[in-house]
């Protein structure tokens, strides 16, 4: 990890699946992000933490493409592609996945319906035959069962009238049925208790392979102990002030975020 | 019968009385008698026409209805029974079927309806008017007691023989105390031709009756379309309305709901799906009378292209209906450039021991749910329409015969047609 003209860095940037270098974005005229660079490659989990308001969700919808931000300066690329010029849509047809910290609620689309056209419109872009009915529930059943979330499910809503843990299980499992390269997941163990943190967490590393990167956006460590991650960065003030293992964040739990911040302000 | 004099005539007024003249003789005193006919026609011109000063009438397309060539109805007699050629909708199982073509009842439907007048003669307000056109020119009248527990559908559909001419379908409905309906009143028509429909139903629940009652409006896309509805409730009566207007030019519902019993329940789930230059115009007026009596309205309009929807629903609780329980639900979804969608919300409440909400929200997508679908990397298209899909879910899935769900998604996707491309229907 270089940490010298690539702060944040986890791998060689050129082998990066994800490369960030030196983001500036703003929001409703206020600059969130000032100077983000972040490589993470295949195979690596990473960890952003940060105190509340650093811009760690902004990082991650930013990066899904979600509308309302302005990008100021900065690229950001993945799998050597220019990122920031792709429709959301084809950004998720490429393989990067948001897990969503607030997953709303759409009655009258049902959840098998909104899996299966996803899948298919990954398939579809990656030129392999669409799932007709029956191999897709065989596909979801067993990923259903991993997340421990009643077959019922796939006919209601998405997440229509589900609990926040409810909610949560149910981004992993669309992860997990949609296998994508990359997954930023924002606060997933927000609104968690302890049981529903170990199931999700257990989806998350089954996700652990050598051709995907994941990195998890939180503001407690306490998912760490689940998803041990290779790598962890601070986020403050719109910048990557530290890196480092998975001790950092250990140490972010006795010490707070207070100390970085200032630093970070300095 | 002489046409009366009036402080409020308009051309139009003199029109519908120089038609009723000319037709008034050969009426069937059986569907409305001849006296009641004549009350009605004063009342009009009492009354005078609409005009959009009117706040009741402010979004209805009246040039529509005064664009009408002829207000008479053409079919006075009772239709042949050759049914061939009007594409009937298939038959709902366990359903009694009775079909009325151009507001007459075909003479080889299974049942011949009572005809005595069971329901008494309807009063219409200023902003139900045009119930008193139907009151005039009626052909012939759908009257059912209902004792027990049955199941109904009452097709109105217009044929060619009624093109240019008008129909006036009506039914009349009383539940006896404790008996139970499950109502389906389906208006169709042929696409090309244009119609004035002009429909009245008028019902009374006895104590304890339920009735659910399906509105499918499918009319021709020429036609101008009116229905006036009243309904009296008495103690413990229960009236489901499902509603589904997607056909039609021009369309006006104007229903009032009388809640006179205590406990009387009343639930109003409507979708209009308007495109093109539809307009579709909705009135309802609910009145709580009574002490514990309930309304639940929700409402749902989507207007692409340049339709204009418009929902007006006005809730009055009364002194004397302490306890009363009022929720309003009023959304409308603007799809076209040129649409427009007016949603009016009104609470009237004269005592303190009520439960009330309302909210009513018009705007475009939300883009929260519209992001959200993209990032699963559904395209931008499929999306809208499943969120359009999305948005008139509840009322739809509120039909709870399967076959009629079927039709009324449908025709309600058939209007947005993005959704049949989709494939979302069940």
């Amino acid at each position: 990890m270089s940490t010298d003209t690539h702060p944040g860095a986890g791998t060689a940037a050129p082998s990066a699946l994800l490369d960030i270098r030196d983001l500036h974005v703003k929001v409703a005229g206020q600059e969130v992000l000032r100077g983000v660079s972040l490589a993470v490659g295949a195979g690596e989990v990473h960890a952003i933490m940060g105190p509340n308001g650093s811009g760690k969700s902004t990082l991650a919808h930013v990066l899904a493409g979600r509308p309302g931000y302005e990008i100021v300066s900065g690229t950001a690329s993945f799998e050597g592609r220019d990122l920031l010029a792709l429709t959301p849509e084809q950004r998720a047809r490429a393989g990067l996945f948001l897990g969503f910290q607030y997953p709303v609620e759409i009655p009258g689309v049902n959840n098998a319906y909104l899996l299966k056209a996803a899948v298919n419109a990954a398939r579809r872009e990656r030129g392999v035959a669409e799932l007709d009915a029956f191999e897709f529930l065989a596909v979801v059943r067993a990923k259903i069962k991993l997340m421990q979330i009643d077959e019922s499910f796939l006919s209601r809503g998405v997440n229509e009238g589900f609990s926040g843990g409810e909610k949560k299980r149910n981004e992993i499992l669309q992860m997990l049925v949609l296998e994508p390269k990359l997954a930023l997941l924002d606060e997933t163990d927000s609104g968690l208790d302890i049981d529903a943190l170990k199931v999700v967490a257990h989806g998350i590393n089954t996700m652990r392979a050598a051709e995907r990167a994941i990195v998890l956006v939180t503001h407690y460590q306490r998912m760490l102990d689940y998803v041990v991650p290779d790598y962890v960065h601070v986020l403050a003030r719109g910048r990557i002030a530290r890196s480092g293992d998975r001790t950092l964040a250990l140490e972010l739990e006795k010490r707070g975020y207070d100390w970085i911040s200032e630093q970070a302000a300095a | 019968m002489a046409t009366p004099t009036t402080t409020h005539r308009s051309g139009i007024v003199d029109r519908i009385m120089r038609d009723y003249d000319a037709v008034a003789a050969r009426l069937p005193d059986a569907a409305v008698t001849r006296a009641a006919r004549g009350r009605s026609m004063h009342e009009l011109a009492r009354l005078g026409w609409p005009t959009t000063r009117d706040e009741q009438w402010r979004y209805t397309n009246l040039r529509a209805f005064e664009r009408v060539a002829e207000f008479a109805p053409r079919v006075l007699t009772p239709a042949s029974g050759d049914t061939a050629a009007l594409e009937l909708p298939p038959a709902l199982p366990g359903f009694e079927r009775l079909l009325y073509i151009d507001g007459v009842r075909d003479v080889a439907a299974a049942r011949a309806p009572t005809r005595d007048t069971i329901v008494p003669e309807t009063v219409w307000s200023a902003e139900q008017r045009l119930g008193l056109l139907c009151d005039m020119f009626a052909t012939d009248v759908a009257s059912l007691r209902i004792r027990g527990s049955s199941a109904i559908e009452v097709l109105f559909v217009t044929s060619a023989a009624a093109a240019g001419a008008a129909c006036y379908p009506r039914l009349q409905l009383a539940l006896e105390p404790g008996s139970q309906l499950q109502l389906v009143e389906r208006h169709l028509g042929a696409p090309e031709i244009p119609t004035l429909v002009c429909a009245n139903v008028a019902i009374e629940l006895g104590r304890g009756a339920q009735l659910t009652h399906y509105r499918l409006q499918q009319c021709g896309v020429h036609t101008v379309f009116a229905d006036t509805l009243s309904a009296q409730l008495t103690d413990e009566a229960s009236y489901s309305v499902r509603q589904v207007a997607i056909g039609a030019a021009s369309a006006r519902t104007s229903a009032q709901v009388q809640l006179a019993g205590r406990g009387a329940a009343f639930s109003w789930q409507a979708i209009a799906v308007g495109r093109a230059q539809q307009v579709h115009d909705t009135a309802l007026k609910v009145e709580h009378r009574a002490p514990d009596t309930r309304t639940d309205e929700v409402f749902r309009g989507i207007a692409d292209e340049h339709a204009r929807i418009a929902f007006s629903g006005h809730i009055h609780i009364a002194a004397a209906a302490p306890g009363a329980d009022a929720r309003q639900s009023l959304r409308g979804l603007i799809e076209g450039a040129g649409a427009e969608i007016d949603l009016r919300p009104r609470l009237e409440i004269n005592t303190d021991q009520v439960k009330a909400q309302h909210g009513a929200t018009t705007g475009a997508l939300d883009e929260n749910l519209m992001f959200y679908l993209l990032a699963r990397g559904i395209d931008r298209s499929t999306a809208r329409a499943l969120l359009k899909w999305a948005f008139l879910g509840d009322v739809l899935r509120a039909i709870e015969l399967p076959q009629l769900r079927s039709a009324a998604e449908h025709g309600a996707a058939g209007q947005l047609p993005d959704i049949m491309a989709i494939g979302a229907l069940t």
